[in-house]
């Protein structure tokens, strides 16, 4: 861009917005260029989120009550087998209401991943169509997944009543909470639905790894469990954002406590420097999908 | 003022190709790096620097693989150059495969907001100009029915008349020209010369050299990646006409066209054109108001139930004298076949007096999209016939079209005639 300014262009009463499509590199400067585009494209992010949600709930049955159905329903499975069966304790809390209470974010970051993860291959015909800015795919799949988690807590709510567990005032900690999950959910989604399009075993994978995380994180069982691992093992576990989050959201809810600061802390650490990462590798990655797609 | 700019701008793809690998006998490693030694570059773009003026219509021609498509997808910002830059000064929109974004189970207005808001029309801007939309594309009645249930036809011309209602600084259109009867492409080309009268500015990348030569101010020549060609839409044509390389077809067998540009990864192509005589042997000689049979072969790699083949002969001067399809224009239908197909173009006298020639084939979904296209398929010539009782043999610089006639006097018709 080393033109001068011509006369014409002074006098233009409409300047245009200039665009200028390059090899994409790593640069951070492009971060703020990015973000002011996905602000643009709002319309857009806000039509494909109500679309998703209408065609689902259009096309089944069950309607919103899916998303009351899944937590419900694992809550039930994990509450025989843990609580009847194994004899799990559980922060003083109905066992009911503690794995629910645990299984509700988590079932939010689970969806997140899961349907993130094939967005981008899911949609080629757009994207070898169409541009707009490839990271409202997954974002409509955490939008969509945030929208199912508000719908649970409903139930939740009426849990805390049944069980007559004490609400406090520590609850609106969850709102911080909710926000790093979000975030870091994010980061996933980018993450997995840019190396999908490259190596599409990727795919086949998350649901293994979820397995596995579910059960590197304290959802089912009470962070007091791994006191009795080595201490090794404990500082590495708690590494893991998702066990600030998920303990971090009972203790605020159901257990009427403030959050743990120290393992808020580290998970918030973690989803703040992973995100920007994992948007600009999303960007790259992304940049030349449609050859692929 | 300048609208877009491409400098310097290159795009290389990489091809694997995948063999055979004895399994057993070598190891991973093995494997790996006859893989790797397997996949060699394709440079789709080397090197190319243009400028679009605003306003300026500008045309790209060039034939298959010449890179015409990369160029598309580059300037829509579907894939990203591998090196060079391209600037674009406005909002640039393409007209280009019309129809994505649409999902079957909403409502031919639920898809127009979400089609709409994909292309970038803000909502206040969609429910602005839908009524216009839906009266353009002519689907008022089925607005609110799932689009799962309409045509084929119905389905192109919502997602056409969506993107013709966009209002960009700088349009990229394609060979679009395929969708819809004859109306509805007439409506087509009244809002792209709207547009282009309201100064928008215009990027034409076509195989179509007649609308090319009509709509242009300028035209590009791509070949194998590069611009070998600019200027003067009729001066570049012409160029490309000569360095195809398209000749007579010299074998001693006759006049037989295989297509000089094959590309075998397309999934429709057409392979060849003969021109035959009654009893189905090759002409050696085609002369005016003879009869023949232009035979087209094409391949296809899956069934299609109903396809169009069209055979287009032009004049020196890119003007489209016959262009016939056995649909939409002529009402014969075929279906295409896996495998190699055949169809017949049958003149009893042709009518074109002698001259130089150019022949164009074309594939399609009537009215739908096209398949496969190519304007400079072979060049022939005619030569002289006697069709006519009179002396003078008809040559194609004093009168193109041989076509029987009639001359008679009927002297009771003068008034006042003794």
């Amino acid at each position: 861009m080393s033109e001068n300014i011509s006369t014409e262009e002074l006098n233009d009463p409409a300047p245009r917005q200039q665009k200028v499509i390059r090899r994409i590199s790593f640069s951070p400067l492009r971060l703020f260029a990015d973000l002011t585009e996905l602000i643009q494209y709002r319309d857009l992010i806000v039509t494909l989120s109500v679309h998703r949600l209408r065609v689902r709930y259009k096309q089944s049955l069950l309607g919103v009550s899916w998303a009351l159905l899944q937590p419900l329903s694992l809550m039930v499975i994990y509450t025989l087998i843990f609580s009847r069966v194994a004899k799990m304790p559980s922060d003083n809390l109905p066992y009911t209401v503690f794995a629910f209470a645990g299984l509700l974010p988590w079932i939010y970051f689970q969806s997140v991943l899961v349907n993130a993860t094939n967005s981008l291959v899911s949609h080629s015909n757009l994207i070898t169509k169409v541009y707009f800015p490839r990271e409202i795919l997954p974002l409509t799949y955490v939008i969509a997944a945030l929208f199912d988690f508000l719908i649970a807590s409903t139930i939740l709510i009426a849990m805390m009543l049944y069980y007559r567990v004490p609400l406090t005032p520590n609850v609106f900690y969850a709102f911080p909470v909710v926000v790093v999950l979000t975030l870091f959910a994010c980061s996933m989604a980018f993450l997995l639905s840019a190396s999908q399009v490259w190596f599409r075993d990727i795919g086949v994978a998350v649901p293994l790894l979820l397995q596995i995380w579910l059960f590197a994180t304290p959802v089912v069982y009470p962070l007091s469990a791994i006191s009795a691992l080595p201490r090794k093992v404990q500082s590495i576990y708690i590494l893991n954002p998702m066990v600030g989050i998920i303990e971090d959201f009972r203790r605020v809810v159901v257990r009427g406590m403030p959050p743990d600061f120290y393992l808020f802390n580290i998970s918030a650490l973690v989803a703040i420097a992973i995100l920007p990462v994992a948007y600009i590798y999303f960007k790259r990655a992304v940049a030349t999908a449609a050859d692929i797609i | 003022m300048i609208d877009l700019r491409l400098d310097r701008v290159s795009k290389k793809y990489r091809i694997r190709q995948e063999t055979e690998i004895d399994g057993t006998r070598h190891g991973p490693i093995h494997k790996l790096r006859r893989l790797w030694r397997q996949s060699h570059e394709f440079w789709a773009l080397r090197d190319v620097t243009f400028e679009v003026e605003r306003g300026e219509a500008l045309g790209i021609i060039g034939h298959n693989g010449a890179g015409k498509s990369t160029i598309l997808k580059l300037l829509a910002n579907i894939t990203t150059p591998s090196s060079g830059e391209i600037t674009i000064n406005g909002h640039l929109s393409a007209l280009i495969e019309v129809g994505s974004g649409f999902h079957p189970e909403l409502t031919g207005r639920e898809n127009i907001y979400l089609s709409g808001s994909i292309l970038g029309m803000s909502r206040g801007e969609i429910t602005r100009k839908l009524e216009s939309i839906v009266e353009f594309a002519g689907i008022s009645e089925f607005i609110d029915t799932p689009v799962k249930r309409y045509s084929s036809g119905m389905y192109v011309r919502l997602g056409f008349s969506i993107a013709a209602h966009l209002e960009p600084d700088i349009l990229l259109l394609d060979e679009v020209l395929a969708v819809g009867d004859a109306a509805f492409q007439t409506k087509c080309l009244k809002r792209i010369k709207q547009l282009e009268r309201a100064g928008t500015t215009i990027v034409f990348i076509s195989h179509d050299l007649y609308s090319v030569k009509r709509l242009c101010d300028r035209v590009l020549l791509l070949d194998r990646g590069r611009i070998i060609a600019s200027g003067d839409p009729g001066e570049v044509i012409k160029t490309y006409r000569h360095t195809s390389r398209i000749t007579e077809s010299k074998s001693d067998n006759g006049l037989s066209f295989p297509n000089p540009n094959p590309d075998p990864g397309l999934q429709f192509e057409v392979e060849q054109v003969d021109v035959l005589d009654r009893e189905g042997r090759l002409k050696h000689e085609l002369r005016t108001g003879d009869y023949v049979r232009f035979r087209i072969v094409w391949r296809a790699k899956e069934y299609l139930e109903d396809g169009g083949v069209e055979l287009g002969i032009y004049s020196e001067n890119e003007v489209p004298l016959i262009r016939y399809s056995n649909q939409p224009i002529s009402g014969f239908d075929i279906a295409f076949k896996p495998g190699l197909n055949a169809v017949d173009l049958e003149f009893q006298q042709f009518p074109l007096a002698a001259g130089e020639y150019h022949l164009s084939v074309g594939l399609s979904r009537p009215m739908i999209a096209w398949l496969h296209r190519n304007d400079n398929f072979a060049a022939f010539s005619v030569s002289q016939g006697k069709i006519f009782k009179g002396e003078y043999l008809l040559d194609s610089d004093y009168s193109v079209m041989a076509v029987p006639h009639r001359w008679s006097q009927d002297i009771e018709q003068l008034e006042g005639n003794s």
